[in-house]
Parts: C-alpha cells; structure tokens; sequence
C-alpha cells in the first residue's frame, strides 16, 4: 500500500469471534468460530475507506453489521476494500451489497474495490429493487371504511351462498324423488348409523345428567315452599320442550356436523368433488341430500329419546328424595301434554336440519389446502350451533305469540 | 477407493426399513466432495427411504452414516444442529408451509440458525429468490404459485444457508420436462458454481445422463445396491445385463 505514509488510523476495531451459547454459559468445549475484522481508514483529504478481513460469514456478519451501523453513522465512508476477505457466504454478500447501494452510510455513493469473481458474480443476484417491490406487494393496512365495506359484501355473499345451497337441495331432493333409484339408500343409512345409532351411548348419558342436575337444583329452593312434586311438572316441560331437541341438536353439531364437514372438506381438497363434476354427478345430489335425509329420519328419534331419558334421570332423583312411583308418573302426564311433545319433535327435526345443511355446505366451500379442512370444521359446529340457538328463540317467540 | 480427504458422505454397512420389515441392506457407499451423486432405483426400490435415513429423519437398523465425518445416526443436542446446518433438502412434496408467505418460507432456515439482522436476512433470501428466477413472487402465498414455481421457491428455501450439501428427493416428479430441464440446469450451476455436493433420489434418467457424476442404482428384491458408478459406463459397460437394461430401456 503505496499511501501508507498518508493514512493515519482512525480507528481499529476487531470483531472478536463469537462464542459458542455453552461457550457463554461458562461451559467447556470452548469453541470460538472464525472472525471478521474492519478498519477505517482516512487520508488528509477527509476521504475514508473501509477494509474488511478475515471471514464474513453467518457467525460474524450480525455482530459486524451492528458494529459497522454505529460507525459508519459518525464515519461516512467511500470506499470498500474487500481484498482481505478470505471468505464470504450468503449472509456475507448480503452486507456487502447493503454497504455498497449506500444503504449504511445514506446518500453516499461506495465502491466495492478488491471483490473476487466469483464474489462479484454471486452479489449480482442481490437487489434492492427486488426488496422494495416485495415491500410494495406486502398487504397494507386497510382503512376501516374500507373494511366494513368488506365485511358487508362478505356477509351478503354468504347469505346469497345460502340461499342458492338451499335451492340446490331442494332441486337435488324433488329430481331424487323421482329418480329413486339415484338416492343411494345404502349411504343413507350408513349416515343414519354413524350419526344415529352410534350416537346414543353420549346422548343417553348427557340427557340422564342434564336431568339428574336439574332436578337436583329445583329440589332445594321447591323444598322451602314444600313443593318438591312440582320438580315432576318442571322436568317434565323443560325437557320435552327446550332441553332435549336442543342437547340432540347441539351434539349432533358436535359429534356429525363436524364430521360431514370433514369429509366432503377432504374430498374437496383431494378433488373427489371436482372428479364427480366432470362424471356429471352434482355433489349436491350425490353427497348432501343423503346426509339431510338421514337426520331428517334420525333427530326426532333421537330427540324424542333425548326427552325421555332426560326425564327418567329426574325421576330417579324424585325417587331418591322419597316420592312413590305411581305419584311421580301421576304429575307429568297432569302437566306434559301431547302438543309439548310434538313440539319438540317438530323443534328437533328442524335442528337436525340446519344442522346437516350447514356442514355440508361448509365442507363443500372449502378452500384449497389441508389447512383448509379443519377450518371449515371448526366453521360448521360454530354456525351449526349458532344457528340452532337463533332458530330456538324464533321458536320460543313463535309459540308465545301463538299461545297468548 | 478415492482419497479420504474427499468424501463428504460416507455410508457403512447401512440397514433401513419399518417395524422390523427391512428394505435395504449391506449398503456401502461414499459420496465425493462436489459431485452430483444420484440414487436410482424402479418405485418401491426404496430410494425415499434411504434418503430419510440419510438426513437423519429416520433411525436406520444398522449402520452408520458420515457427514463430514459425524455419524448422523448418533448425533445429538448441538451436534446434531451443527450437522443439519451443513445440509438443505428438497422435499417431494416441497413442504412448503402454506400460512407463510414465499420469502417467510425461504427465510426461515436463515430464521432458525442465525442471528443475523432482519435487513441481511430478506436481502439473501430475496437473492435465492432471483436465483431460482422468483424475484416478483416474494410477497406471494404459496397457494398462490404453479407447480413448478413451487419446487423453484422450494429449492431457494434449501440452499438459503449455502449448504455445502443439498439432498433433492425427486426434484423432478410433476413437473414438464422443459421446466425439470431448467431445474437440472439451476443444479448443475449449484454444483458446478458454488461446489456443492447435491445427493439426488430420481427414476427420471434424461435429467440422471445430464447431470449426474455418479449412480448407484437399488434394487428392491436384492434390498441392496446392484451398481455404482458413471451413468454412461454403466449403460455401455456393466457386467449385469439387467442393469444395462435398466440404462437403456428407460433412456430410450
């Protein structure tokens, strides 16, 4: 270096070699990884220059990125001389094109003096341009104006959604009517199996408790007016009217909202649905109605069942607390009335179909992906059990209204 | 045998295969230092198995094989980070995780080895991007790429640490063959620019006679490899009919 005798040494500061995390902990096998080290250099004219050393790797290029930021901010410099690196990686030549676009020391043009080829070569697929279009192409913050805007057509769109899947089925049961033959009884039942009958042991065990927990409840605060055989009347209405279509409704939701979902969800993804399109078989016609006509068959069953075993759980408390047989019984049928019982039948009925609706529409709008199939899971017992709520409070409105 | 210096990989007496079900013994083999070393086998030969055992997914039965002279079989805790930093790989399926964007799956070898800043971290995996010709795909979510753009942002994601070496377990499957074209040509730039030792798992032998410095092939009834060396010698020259038929048939 032939200007040795004009440059004087403004700083030197070596980047010591990081340790190793057990080398920090204090622990043995002390392992110090190679090092990177920079100089800055000024001649009389003010001009600085900074030369590199050593090895510039993934060890040593975030402590000397950091250390480079706060000097060249005090130092703006104009030249890099390169000569000295012995190696230089990916994450290296990422510095190196950082220092060189002038993006450590701003507005100042650098130079890269002393690169090899093959080095050059390799920085020359570093862009800043391609960052700041991959900046540009980040989503940006929407105003709310905007959003709320979204979301209105997103709920519009999902009703229409709605309403064309109920024409669908509709469509696909009338042509089954006629086409019997199409209606693939043997897949009918095997959903009224799997969501019926396989169903029952947790059904029977839910409404017993449900029972059980409420007679309980009633018997202390009926005890203080002396009117524990009211618990009979109160279990009997509660469950045959509200509790029993409402808990058959919810854990079909649960139990095989979830699993229509699931599976027309996967055959979504796999393109099953796709294939039965080009086979000329509606997926509608083929897959939903047959899972609608099995709860259609299965929910007053299982609702009605619901009921009894509901109140069969509250007559074991009464018997426990002492009441005859013959007297229980006596006091449902004077305050359960055929009507109640039809009502909830008609109530679970119209459960089980918005429950079966739902999945199968969710399962049928999912999107790409296997993510994508536990989402629309997750989205057909949240709206099947939403809707089964909404639809009880009609009910509830309904009968009040028409009662009165 | 070559000069120990040379050997990046070398496998001894390997035994793989499920439950006790074994599908390949008594493999010996090295892999040298910068070639392109592929694995060739008919479907069910076992080939994505070896390669799972390899790359240290799989335990094997027996045996033991040497990155660098650290037996992957054993390594653990920091032993066995350090010896998965020395290598990336290029899924079958291209696992790319689909609730990340391009540059987020690209950066994210970058994200779990180093420290490095933010700023370096976008700019390297921005340049592989630009490598495997992405560059306008960074923002992207991999569901919304091609096929082929896949195994490309794949491909950038296993080489964003400049591994010394890259295991591609079938790179070409699903794609055209001008596309796997381009690929074999990014791979032979890989090895031939940056001296990267790739390890190739394939049944496609155009892209085998185009890049591949040498083979071995498995078979899966003799559960063992039934030959080693330059594709081109094997199909001219080998002893075993069978293999040659394998070379020629299939290149037809």
């Amino acid at each position: 270096m032939h200007e040795a005798s004009e440059v004087h040494f403004v700083s030197k500061i070596s980047i010591r070699g990081c340790k190793t995390r057990k080398a920090m902990r204090g622990e043995k096998n002390i392992r110090v990884v190679p090092r990177a080290h920079f100089e800055l250099r000024t001649d009389h004219e003010g001009q600085s220059d900074l030369v590199l050393t050593g090895k510039l790797d993934t060890n040593s290029t975030p402590l000397l990125w950091r250390e480079l930021k706060q000097e060249l901010t005090k130092t703006p410099v104009t030249t890099v001389d390169a000569a000295g690196l012995t190696d230089c990686d990916s994450a290296g030549l990422g510095l190196l094109y950082f220092l060189s676009v002038g993006q450590m020391n701003p507005g100042v043009k650098i130079t890269l003096r002393g690169l090899k080829s093959e080095v050059q070569k390799a920085l020359q697929n570093f862009s800043m341009e391609d960052y700041q279009e991959f900046e540009r192409q980040q989503p940006a913050k929407r105003s709310v104006a905007v959003e709320v805007g979204t979301a209105v057509v997103g709920v519009a769109s999902a009703f229409k959604t709605m309403v064309v899947f109920i024409g669908e089925v509709a469509s696909g049961l009338v042509v089954l009517l006629f086409h019997p033959r199409q209606m693939r009884a043997r897949e009918v039942l095997r959903i009224f199996e799997s969501a019926g009958v396989n169903a029952l042991p947790i059904v029977s065990l839910i409404s017993l408790l449900v029972g059980v927990i409420i007679a309980f409840e009633a018997a202390q605060p009926l005890a203080q007016f002396g009117a524990q055989i009211y618990i009979a009347n109160m279990i009997g209405l509660v469950m045959v009217r509200e509790l029993g279509p409402l808990m058959t409704a919810i854990l079909l939701a649960g139990r095989s909202g979830s699993a229509f979902a699931a599976e027309l969800g996967t055959m979504k993804v796999e393109e099953e649905l796709d294939a039965l399109e080009t086979m000329g078989l509606d997926p509608v016609r083929f897959l939903v109605v047959q899972r609608l006509l099995a709860c259609v068959m299965l929910t007053p069953l299982l609702t009605i069942y619901s009921m009894f075993t509901g109140v069969l759980g509250g007559v074991l408390v009464m018997r426990g607390l002492g009441f005859p047989l013959s007297k229980i019984l006596l006091q449902l049928e004077s305050s359960l009335h055929i009507k109640d019982i039809a009502f909830g039948t008609v109530k679970g009925l119209v459960f089980g179909l918005i429950v079966a609706g739902i999945a199968c529409l969710r399962g049928l709008h999912t999107k790409s992906g296997s993510s994508a199939v536990g989402e629309s899971t997750t989205r057909a017992v949240v709206s099947g059990i939403l809707l089964i709520v909404i639809t009880d409070a009609l009910f509830a409105a309904l009968n009040f209204v028409l009662t009165k | 045998m070559s000069a120990a210096p040379d050997i990046i990989i070398s496998v001894r007496n390997l035994k793989v295969g499920y439950d006790g079900h074994v599908i390949l013994q008594r493999l010996n083999f090295d892999v040298r230092r910068g070639e392109v070393f592929a694995i060739l086998g008919r479907t069910g030969s076992g080939k994505s198995t070896l390669i799972k055992n390899l790359i240290g997914l799989y335990k094997p039965m027996e045996g033991e094989v040497l990155i660098e002279g650290t037996n992957i079989v054993t390594a653990e805790g920091d032993d066995r980070l350090r010896l998965l930093r020395r290598f990336g790989v290029l899924y079958q399926s291209d696992a790319l995780f689909g609730s990340m964007t391009v540059l987020e799956n690209v950066r994210l070898p970058l994200d779990a080895f180093t420290r490095l800043p933010q700023m370096d971290k976008d700019l390297v995996a921005l340049s592989k991007l630009r490598l495997v010709d992405l560059k306008g795909s960074a923002a992207k979510q991999p569901a919304e790429l091609s096929g082929g753009m896949h195994k490309r942002a794949a491909l950038a994601r296993a080489i964003v640490t400049d591994p010394g070496i890259l295991f591609l377990d079938e790179p070409s499957a699903g794609l055209d063959p001008i596309t796997s074209a381009a690929m074999d040509a990014l791979f032979k730039q890989l090895a031939r620019g940056s001296g990267m030792t790739l390890v190739i798992v394939t049944h496609e032998l155009p892209s085998i006679y185009a890049i591949a410095d040498r083979v071995i092939l498995l078979d899966a009834e003799k559960q063992s490899i039934v030959a080693e060396g330059n594709p081109n010698d094997l199909r001219d020259h080998a002893a075993d009919p069978m293999v040659r038929h394998f070379f020629r048939r299939e290149a037809m």
